[in-house]
């Protein structure tokens, strides 16, 4: 049985107040750049420009990344090794304020590969996280800057981030 | 059936039939082209002094009813309708309007074409109206003399401090003479709540130790309110995640630099497409405004413009660039009104989630 957790609306107003958080903390959005973690994170990144593009018509850039390649537990390195981390590669990050996005926040595991990867394109001025769910049980000293909603669970649970573009409905659901 | 007057400031007189009470009072009149929720409408502290006037046909067919209410009093001066029903089947109706306006010494009059009154108004701008026995020259020398009190916030708003008790978090409403919508809406999600005076000092308000505050609704100019207000405002929203509607929003926006106008004509009604910006969603809900934030008049360094209204142009949310702390032109409790914006309350509570983990 799987129980909604988050509707659309919620999401909605999550991400909206991140966006809005994302302004105050960073004070504008100069020098800022988005990094969506594929799959999800990605999406909602687009959801965070857009929304800052509405508010300061202005667009911030958007990068995607995929971290296989620099996980931890990746088992399979001769493969992956030629894989390529992020969707655009000739972006200047140098003295940038990185903001990090993903839809579940749970060991740290992907964001350390993130930060990682990140850190071999160069060298920000500021990383920050932000995550639609943090679910806690971390396995790594990390901690996430902006958070749509905390939910406490166990880690028998499962936790899933639905988006409409791909999924054709917003929604995070726990069983 | 008696015959009474509503007289205009400009020496403009509508005939009609008296309902309600006999009484002859004077106010500012303005017209609501809301649908529904006359209860509402003329139980709002921000109609305080003012004559009411409804552009909808009918009014008057589901009673009065308990669950209604914005505040216990009623300090309008007077309703003004086209036409006064007293038939209804709503299982709420304990009282007719006309038996309520009666018991409030306050005056009806049926009758109207409320419809060109509101072109008359929007043509000639707000003004004062009498309603009255007769519309000799005498009634409009009154009129015409008429001082009205500038002191509506003192008149409607509480002096002494109320507790309304809740096991969620904790919530100071400064009340500029709040309507209950508000406090319903809090209610709803289980806040504690503290509703204090509105020239609560900062450190009367600090020393409570609240997780949020929220500035009500109000009558009145916004540009006479003591200057004290605006320095305790521009205190508080560095310190707790700040909402405000309405009164309070002029007030925010005023204590962080920017301009109130009086709008020629006022705005009351749920019927302007409202666009929130950073979604491109479209609203509804219910607006009383008579003044609004001037455009770009704000410092876009401190305020960010989040609502705005699709029709006249008018400034309908702000938010700071510092602090959670934004604000709505109108009144997102749906009382009356759409329930469109209600989760603006949601907003609110998961921004203060938000502070709390940083």
């Amino acid at each position: 049985m799987s129980k909604v957790v988050i509707d659309s609306m919620a999401m909605q107003r999550a991400l909206t107040r991140i966006t809005y958080e994302i302004i105050e903390r960073n004070k504008g959005i100069n020098n800022l750049v988005l990094v969506g973690i594929k799959t999800r994170g990605v999406y909602l990144a687009k959801r965070i420009q857009n929304r800052l593009e509405q508010l300061e018509n202005t667009s911030v850039p958007i990068v995607e990344l995929d971290v296989t390649k620099y996980r931890d537990d990746n088992k399979d390195k001769e493969k992956t090794n030629n894989q390529v981390a992020f969707s655009e590669n000739n972006i200047d990050i140098n003295n940038q304020n990185i903001v990090l996005i993903d839809d579940v926040l749970y060991t740290g595991r992907t964001v350390r590969a993130a930060l990682g990867a990140i850190n071999e394109l160069g060298r920000p001025n500021r990383i920050s996280l932000a995550v639609l769910i943090d679910r806690g049980h971390r396995e790594l000293p990390i901690r996430a800057d902006f958070v749509g909603k905390n939910i406490p669970s166990s880690q028998k649970e499962k936790i899933q981030v639905l988006v409409n573009e791909i999924d054709g409905k917003d929604v995070v659901e726990i069983e | 059936m008696k015959k009474r007057y509503l007289i205009l400031e400009d020496g403009t007189s509508f005939e009609g039939v008296s309902f309600g009470s006999d009484a002859t009072k004077t106010g500012e009149l303005i017209i609501t082209s809301n649908i529904n929720g006359y209860q509402e409408t003329i139980t709002n502290p921000i109609y305080h002094n003012q004559i009411v006037a409804f552009s909808q046909s009918s009014i008057g067919n589901i009673g009065i009813n308990r669950k209604n209410y914005e505040s216990i009093f009623s300090s309008i001066q007077g309703v003004v309708v086209n036409e006064y029903t007293d038939i209804s089947i709503n299982h709420l109706k304990k009282l007719s309007l006309g038996t309520f306006l009666k018991q409030r010494e306050i005056p009806g009059i049926e009758g109207i074409d409320t419809r060109q009154l509101m072109k008359h108004i929007n043509k000639n701008g707000v003004m004062k109206a009498s309603i009255v026995d007769v519309n000799d020259e005498h009634a409009f020398n009154q009129l015409n003399a008429t001082v009205l009190n500038n002191q509506q916030i003192q008149t409607v708003a509480i002096n002494k401090p109320y507790l309304i008790p809740g096991s969620g978090k904790t919530i100071i409403v400064l009340d500029f003479g709040l309507k209950e919508g508000i406090l319903r809406q809090l209610s709803k999600r289980n806040c504690n709540i503290v509703v204090l005076p509105w020239n609560s000092a900062y450190q009367d308000i600090i020393n409570l130790d609240p997780e949020g505050i929220v500035l009500s609704t109000g009558p009145g100019n916004p540009l006479e309110v003591n200057e004290e207000v605006l320095k305790t405002i521009k205190l508080i929203q560095t310190k707790i995640p700040l909402f405000a509607m309405g009164l309070g929003h002029e007030l925010f926006a005023l204590a962080n630099g920017a301009e109130i106008i009086k709008l020629g004509i006022g705005h009351h009604g749920s019927n302007h497409p409202i666009k929130k910006i950073i979604t491109n969603q479209i609203i509804y809900a219910n607006q009383s405004q008579d003044f609004a934030v001037k455009n770009n008049s704000t410092d876009l360094k401190n305020l960010i413009t989040t609502h705005i209204d699709l029709i006249n142009g008018t400034v309908q949310g702000l938010r700071h660039r510092e602090y959670p702390a934004f604000t709505v032109q109108f009144s997102p409790d749906g009382a009356a009104g759409p329930n469109d914006s209600a989760d603006i309350f949601d907003e609110f509570l998961e921004s203060i989630n938000s502070k709390r983990g940083q």
